[in-house]
């Protein structure tokens, strides 16, 4: 009787831990690699509020018939601490899918992406190589090239600055931009003046605002990124240089939106149409605002369709009783080719990057306002 | 006019470097702590600025006296909780290190966590230059700076030669045991030099929330050129601590005129193993033999 009892216990127990699996047999956890601290630590903050939102419309929605968790690791902005994180996330969490930021971050665990047939999706960097890491290094943002393509002839023929001063961060993001302006400006008609390098680490720019100074140009490109570009933009203005400022994505963040010296500055991002009535654009857009109280950015709505392209995918690959790998996330995506995105329908290129439209912004003091829009 | 430029800058930017110099210097010299959580005292007096006149709005005087409370209050309460303890129980001088490094990063995430993590600054007219003469530019903060930075130096030097508590914290370095048997507290002026090295830090928090803005990460690169002034200065020594830093913002603006921004940064550390190399003493440091 003891004997029986016990089996129908241990029958029990396993009844109750064979359902408990097959209730989670779907909860998968995806990787993402942001800086958490540090002088980047606010992009962090800026990339996971559109990430938490994809998490929620994914599990609000049922699409992957169990629940979708982040696992956040704290790449600092930095290409060690960022493989560190990778190192983690592969070889002891075993995600298929990990979010990257930061060209130097991204090119740096790229490798691991290959070797362990892990997808990394970038969101935020926007150095040209990074269209170059393999067929598991995705990006879902279009690349400075492009970028720094679209803002020169503008410009130089619209606004009729001609001459440059490049202040760039030397890292490998930097390195790209000053090699895109040296190819593009001549071409265009302007002249690049000065092309001025500071390490990611400097905070001091009184002495570099004399040197710009001295090169007296038209326009100053910034191509740097977080407090560092914020540093750059208010010590200039207040060491008396009141040329025109440009740069690129890396504008879009509020806080320098909301610095008075970087009022009237351009800057490039790619056009997504935030009035748009499709029912992608339209309700993350509506819940972003009501969660966060404030208008999305294009950074923002990356990181959401980096998450969203992950719930497509696995929803597919599930579907078709298939594991969710990364190898099987990229057969998949080569198989699906057009995804409905915040921003409209996106195609991935070859090398495993999104083509965008870019409009150039102006920073207004009021939420900033397209001076130019893509395609024109 | 570009070399005028870049000295009057290298100047502001010494006096700056001094004042945090100066202040690790003397909680060094005299309590042989490495307390990298200087850089520390600096972030929270300049974010506790910030915090009072740009987001409360309160007058900066009382500003000012928040920085420096909190500063002082950070620099008491890190020796006597964290210090003390582990030099009770005999810890390395590598244990004190690390529990300091350990504070400063907790101190950042702390910051961040209070302030945001983005750069802020203090808003303030005496930022913005004004053209003195054809092609140079100079803010009225870079004179307070080089003022404050003069005056700071002046007082500490006269507190720590006409009195008492002055003579016991330099008799602090040289001998603890003699200290003791003159009646003195050594814990007690241990208490006094982490006040007075916090409150050095509070007059450079203050003029780079408003001159080059702040994040919270700024306390490491204030820790390095500490660290670097100490040594080129001499350990221990305060003059050496103050000319080493004026000597480091120079050497970082001036090579300006000659060198990639890039290397602005480094010429600080080529300074530094300079100095390791050819006077390991540093600028008035004494020869020791071991």
């Amino acid at each position: 009787m003891i004997k029986f009892s016990k089996a129908i216990t241990a029958g029990v127990l396993a009844c109750t831990l064979a359902a408990s699996a097959a209730a989670h047999a779907a909860d998968v956890t995806i990787g993402a690699l942001f800086p958490l601290s540090g002088p980047n630590g606010s992009y962090g903050d800026i990339f996971g509020s559109g990430v938490n939102l994809a998490v929620e419309h994914i599990n609000a929605d049922n699409l992957l018939g169990g629940k979708l968790s982040i696992q956040y690791e704290d790449s600092q902005a930095l290409p060690q601490a960022g493989v560190i994180g990778m190192n983690k996330l592969v070889n002891v969490q075993k995600v298929p899918y990990v979010l990257s930021a930061f060209t130097g971050v991204s090119k740096a665990i790229s490798t691991i992406a290959t070797r362990t047939k892990t997808v990394a999706v970038n969101g935020g960097g926007v150095g040209p190589d990074l269209a170059e890491l393999g067929q598991y290094f995705w990006n879902m943002i279009p690349l400075a090239n492009y970028e720094v393509r679209a803002i020169i002839p503008y410009l130089v023929n619209e606004r009729k600055m001609k001459n440059f001063v490049l202040v760039y961060v030397d890292d490998p993001l930097g390195q790209a931009i000053k090699k895109e302006m040296e190819a593009a400006l001549p071409t265009a008609g302007g002249k690049l003046l000065e092309a001025l390098s500071v390490p990611a680490t400097a905070q001091q720019f009184g002495g570099i605002a004399a040197r710009v100074r001295a090169a007296n140009p038209d326009v100053i490109y910034v191509a740097s990124y977080g407090s560092q570009q914020s540093q750059i933009v208010k010590q200039f203005r207040d060491n008396g240089i009141k040329q025109q400022f440009a740069s690129y994505t890396a504008f879009s963040i509020p806080q320098i939106n909301a610095q008075s010296e970087a009022v009237g500055s351009l800057y490039t991002s790619q056009d997504i149409g935030w009035e748009s009535q499709d029912s992608v654009t339209k309700r993350f857009v509506d819940d972003y605002k009501k969660k966060y109280n404030r208008m999305p950015t294009a950074y923002i709505a990356n990181y959401y369709n980096c998450v969203r392209l992950f719930g497509l995918l696995a929803q597919q690959l599930i579907k078709k009783g298939l594991p969710v790998t990364g190898e099987n996330l990229l057969k998949q995506r080569l198989e699906t080719k057009t995804f409905d995105m915040v921003g409209g329908q996106v195609v991935f290129a070859e090398n495993g990057t999104v083509s965008m439209p870019i409009q150039i912004n102006e920073i207004d003091g009021r939420g900033g306002k397209v001076v130019r829009a893509a395609g024109k | 006019m570009l070399l005028l430029q870049l000295l009057i800058n290298g100047v502001q930017v010494g006096a700056l470097y001094a004042l945090i110099a100066v202040g690790f210097s003397l909680i060094f010299g005299s309590t042989r702590i490495f307390h990298f959580a200087h850089g520390s005292a600096f972030t929270i007096a300049a974010y506790v600025f910030y915090d009072l006149v740009s987001i409360e709005q309160i007058h900066w005087l009382i500003a000012v006296l928040g920085a420096s409370v909190a500063a002082v209050l950070f620099g008491l309460v890190l020796n006597r909780f964290v210090y003390v303890p582990i030099q009770k129980h005999e810890g390395s001088f590598f244990t004190v290190f690390v529990a300091s490094f350990g504070v400063g990063i907790i101190v950042q995430n702390l910051c961040g966590m209070l302030f945001g993590r983005a750069f802020v600054a203090v808003n303030s007219p005496l930022s913005q230059s004004m053209e003195l003469l054809p092609g140079l530019y100079v803010a009225p903060l870079s004179g307070i700076a080089i003022i404050i930075a003069v005056v700071f130096f002046v007082g500490l030097q006269l507190f720590l030669s006409r009195t008492h508590t002055g003579m016991a914290m330099r008799a602090l370095s040289e001998n603890p045991e003699l200290v003791r048997a003159y009646g003195l507290s050594p814990r007690r002026l241990s208490m006094t030099v982490f006040a007075l090295g916090s409150f050095l830090a509070v007059p450079a928090a203050l003029l780079s929330a408003a001159g080059s803005g702040l994040n919270p990460a700024i306390g490491h690169h204030v820790m390095l050129i500490s660290l670097a002034a100490t040594i080129v200065g001499g350990v221990g020594s305060l003059r050496g601590a103050a000319c080493a830093g004026v000597l480091l913002g120079l050497a970082e603006n001036l090579s300006l005129a000659w060198f990639e921004p890039q290397w602005s940064e480094a010429i600080t550390f080529i300074v530094l193993f300079l100095f390791i190399l050819f006077r390991p003493s540093g600028f008035f440091g004494r020869v020791t033999a071991s």
